[in-house]
């Protein structure tokens, strides 16, 4: 096995590494008469904990480094196939191997975890034929399929599953969305009505080929590194999950089905959607011994004990019908001192049928768990619009999204508890950037806050793009929050600052 | 094994309507075009003087039912043309320093003709040098041909001849669509609304024609002379609105009607690679209050998203003009959004860069001074319309125009911020077939003068009717896109 996939990670740095000094490394060129794009990017990180605290590093905590490539080749007029690959390396591993606080504190052993993605699945990232004769587009293979209108709360976008082992804001899109063997049909039929400017009907159908769940953050510094959650327990940490989950058994079971009707019309754009699957994250509940120690790391360095949780779960069925609009605000486009710009407002709603979560019984310490049902309700809408402030900047705008979320669980039990959700649940996302120097120069602030639980994430970034190949990206992370042991409040020992260069082909 | 099998099921499913579509595409127009590789293996970037419109004629592109469909008798458009206008561009010119005659300049000859200060666009003359920090598109050499006659394809002219005093404009000198049914609606702009006239002959423009496919290639330049942006685009587009050269004439289709849509337009980035993927489409309204649909398909979403057309004033990603400078000029001429003063400020003889006829027009490379070679001049007769924008919060105070006098086609166009700085300027060197009375896109030269930066818009077009609804609509971006 380990040979396999060493031999997977020699062919992938390989391919890299002829594509990218290959003097024919050219955005298009003809193969066999046929236009073959290739594209790719290397991005080097290195991020470094402000904090010294067990479940930190004060220092070099994490030096990621992404390798992508990416092609797409038309076979013919209607058929093109796209393939892209990525490797990604945190040698954070290898940098602080004789550091002896990274050693003391169980980094090294969440190495297999986080040090090189060297499954089939992360290497290959998409790998997709699309075929697109007259009014249709079929598309099958490895694929990404995004559903909603919101750019930062995913409410419909449920069919891809997402890797946040190494925290919320990763560096670039394609290390977050993991693709998944889908089927997918489009028809959009030629329509005749002049209120009505097109029509979609989006049919999407996962065989679970290969059952790729979300990849969450783990528990405890040698599973999770430096992103595992310090959980509040009294004199303890939270160590490693021993977790029995049950996956859906490959093509038998896990099947999913999704339907979208889309339409662009008066001025709107409108979706509704309905599916059929597995959620992506799986419903857990504690099992026998519960929480314990495991022999040989019993302490932490720090003295405390390190208990580790036993689960027992499965990915349950998520069953939801939902619709989105974006329309733009037209009268605001009149205030001409803020640009003259309408803002677009995107909407979006779902409501899941029997949702399974873990009920748990807060007399019991919240051990004592069961798995309960609930409608899920789930609503948000994102406001993007640009406008001037032109006494900071007077010759580019300021583009503004704001976003706000909210959750409700139909039937949230009257004694029992739901961890980490309440009945209503609501999230605020806003984000101010804007550029300098003809684009070179993009300063942004992100800021994430939950309300239930008062805490708060910060991205301040600051990103100076040399040019079309090389951009250079200084920024920072802040966590805060005032209800120990939630949401964001976890995380507050996670404080970084990072610089990242990127170089990107085609 | 059950699962398999629903799953092959779905697949034979799947099937059914492909095999009932591919007999309707049998029917389907053959789709002609070619891909930026091609375009670059025929024309280099940079310091390749080959005739491309030579190597790559329309005549060789496309095929020849379309083709023979699209060219007219020369003698026929220019005396039709001539008569839709009142005047052939040869007469018109030969009066200001007329020492200065057909032949072959250098900018060391400036001494010993000074003729050509008071021939040339104030900023055509400061080009007209070695090239040099901080902008790009300079030229050291000229050579100046003679007057030639530009005229339209027979069915513009027609249109135009058929239409003429036909379309109107309001109390404010805002036309009054209506009223417009095809041609060029103010072939002898006239009276107190004139520059208005001249701006809607621009705007109901036949540049590249009304069905095109185009590629494009766009290249920025720092103030050092090296390259900090390389990208490119294929862009299709139909005219909605007055269509005469290919059927259906007059609207597109009955939406196109009802919505009073002008123009449809679909583009894919084929690069850098992060705009790699992205596609949008916009259709533009012909009514001046309402805005513009804009789709957007993001790369990195997977995702389409509605975007506002009023987002107009910001930079395009790498390049030195805002949305509302596709073309030169394309903002919507609105009394209530951003409105303009009009005025011609000048109607006169310049010596101005001529379209290529054979394409062998080209830029050396950063390292040569990234001038421009085998640029023609030719005395043209050229209206000059100054906008100024009554609202201060524009981003110009003031755009000046050149314009054609017997094409009406923009010629060069600079702008300036509100503090009345010379902000960005576009210099237009299109290609003109005489076969087909066309002139469309080929090159262009823009400049920031605030940021120090300048860029390059370079490309192919080939008229193409089999540019349908389908290639601009949103199914369309998505199959272009990533």
């Amino acid at each position: 096995m380990k040979k396999r996939k060493l031999l997977m990670f020699v062919l992938m740095a390989g391919l890299i590494i002829a594509l990218t000094v290959s003097s024919a490394f050219a955005e298009e060129f003809s193969v066999l008469g046929r236009p073959l794009k290739i594209f790719g990017f290397a991005t080097q990180e290195a991020a470094f904990g402000l904090e010294n605290k067990y479940d930190s590093e004060n220092g070099l905590h994490s030096a990621l480094m992404n390798l992508f490539v990416e092609g797409e080749y038309q076979i013919t007029k209607d058929l093109k196939f796209y393939g892209s690959g990525m490797l990604t390396v945190d040698w954070a591993y290898q940098l602080n191997a004789n550091r002896d606080s990274w050693n003391d504190r169980l980094f090294p052993k969440s190495r297999d975890n986080l040090n090189v993605d060297d499954k089939y699945w992360q290497l290959l990232k998409e790998a997709r034929l699309t075929w697109s004769p007259g009014d249709f587009m079929f598309r099958a293979g490895k694929q990404i399929v995004s559903w909603g209108e919101l750019l930062a709360f995913r409410i419909m976008d449920q069919i891809n599953p997402l890797d946040q082992r190494r925290g919320f804001s990763d560096i670039e899109f394609e290390t977050t969305i993991i693709p998944i063997w889908l089927l997918r049909a489009d028809y959009n039929p030629k329509i005749k009505l002049s209120w009505l400017q097109d029509l979609g009907f989006e049919f999407v159908y996962n065989p679970n080929a290969d059952f790729i769940p979300n990849q969450d953050l783990k528990s405890g510094n040698a599973d999770g590194g430096i992103w595992a959650p310090n959980v509040p327990i009294s004199g303890a940490h939270l160590a490693t999950t021993y977790a029995d989950i049950r996956t859906p058994e490959r093509w038998k079971e896990g099947n999913e089905f999704g339907l979208r009707v889309k339409a662009n019309m008066l001025g709107a754009m409108t979706t509704l959607n309905f599916f059929y699957g597995r959620d992506n994250s799986p419903v857990a509940l504690f099992a026998p011994p519960y929480m314990s120690p495991v022999p040989p790391n019993i302490f932490a360095s720090d003295g405390k004990v390190l208990l580790h949780p036993f689960q027992e779960g499965k990915y349950p069925l998520l069953k939801f019908v939902g619709a989105t609009i974006a329309k733009e605000i037209t009268p605001l486009s009149a205030v001409s001192f803020l640009g003259g710009v309408a803002p677009v407002v995107y909407l979006e709603a779902l409501y899941a049928f029997d949702s399974t979560f873990a009920f748990s019984n807060p007399l019991s310490g919240g051990v004592i768990q069961r798995f309960g049902k609930s409608d899920d309700f789930r609503t948000g809408m994102e406001l993007a619009w640009k406008f001037k402030i032109p006494a900071l900047n007077p010759r580019a705008y300021f583009s503004f999204t704001g976003e706000f979320f909210y959750r409700r669980i139909m039937n949230y039990p009257s004694f029992e508890e739901i961890s980490g959700l309440k009945t209503n649940n609501y999230q605020t996302f806003l984000s101010v950037s804007t550029s300098y120097f003809h684009n070179k120069l993009n300063p942004s602030l992100t800021w994430i806050h939950d309300i239930n639980s008062n805490s708060d994430y910060y991205i301040p970034k600051l990103v100076y793009d040399l040019d079309y190949h090389w951009h250079f990206t200084l920024g920072a992370q802040f966590f805060n929050g005032t209800k120990k042991g939630q949401l964001f409040q976890m995380f507050d020992d996670k404080n970084e600052i990072f610089f990242k260069v990127a170089y990107k082909w085609g | 094994m059950k699962k398999a099998k629903v799953f092959v099921m779905c697949l034979i499913v799947f099937s059914i309507p492909l095999v009932m579509k591919i007999q309707v595409l049998r029917g389907a127009e053959k789709e002609y075009k070619f891909t930026v590789e091609e375009f670059l293996k025929a024309k280099a970037d940079f310091d390749d003087p080959r005739p491309v419109l030579k190597d790559m004629s329309f005549k060789k592109m496309m095929p020849p039912e379309v083709y023979g469909k699209l060219i007219y008798d020369v003698e026929e458009m220019k005396k039709l043309w001539a008569e839709c206008i009142g005047f052939k561009s040869p007469d018109e010119v030969g009066k200001i320093a007329p020492e200065i005659k057909p032949g072959k300049y250098s900018y060391m000859d400036k001494g010993k003709y000074p003729g050509l200060k008071e021939l040339m666009i104030p900023a055509h003359y400061e080009m007209f040098n070695p090239g040099k920090s901080p902008h790009a598109g300079n030229f050291p050499e000229i050579e100046v041909v003679p007057t030639r006659q530009y005229y339209w394809s027979t069915p513009i002219a027609k249109a135009t001849k058929e239409n003429m005093g036909r379309t109107k404009l309001d109390s404010e000198g805002y036309i009054n669509n209506d009223t417009y049914v095809a041609g060029y609606p103010f072939p002898r702009p006239s009276g107190g609304f004139k520059g208005q006239q001249i701006m809607y002959n621009w705007e109901k423009r036949y540049f590249s024609g009304e069905n095109f496919y185009m590629v494009q290639r766009l290249l920025g330049f720092t103030k050092g002379l090296g390259v900090d942006f390389d990208g490119g685009i294929y862009w299709l587009q139909i005219r909605l609105h007055g269509r005469a050269m290919f059927e259906p004439y007059g609207w597109y289709d009955k939406r196109a009607q009802d919505q009073k849509e002008a123009t449809g337009v679909a583009v894919a980035y084929f690069a850098p690679r992060d705009s790699f993927g992205n596609a949008f489409n916009i259709v533009y309204y012909l009514d001046r209050d309402r805005f513009d649909n804009w789709l957007l398909y993001i790369n990195s979403l997977r995702r389409v998203r509605k975007m506002t057309a009023t987002d107009c004033q910001d930079a395009v990603g790498g390049q030195d003009v805002i949305y509302e400078d596709r073309d030169g000029f394309s903002q919507k001429l609105s009394p209530k959004r951003y409105p303009y003063k009009f005025e011609v400020i000048a109607e006169r003889e310049y010596l101005v860069p001529a379209p290529t006829w054979d394409g062998s027009l080209y830029m050396t490379s950063p390292s040569k001074g990234l001038e421009l070679r085998n640029i023609q001049f030719e005395r043209r007769p050229v209206y000059v319309v100054q906008l100024t924008q009554q609202d201060p919060n524009y981003v110009y105070s003031k755009r000046i125009i050149y314009f054609d006098k017997e094409t009406f086609n923009l010629l060069y166009i600079e702008n300036y911020d509100q503090k009345k700085r010379l902000y960005r300027n576009l210099l237009m060197i299109p290609c003109f077939n005489p076969e087909m009375g066309l002139l469309l896109f080929f090159d262009y030269i823009m400049r920031d003068f605030l940021d120090l930066h300048s860029g390059r818009g370079r490309g192919y077009t080939l008229p193409a009717p089999w540019v349908t609804r389908d290639h601009i609509d949103m199914s369309g971006i998505v199959k272009m896109g990533k």
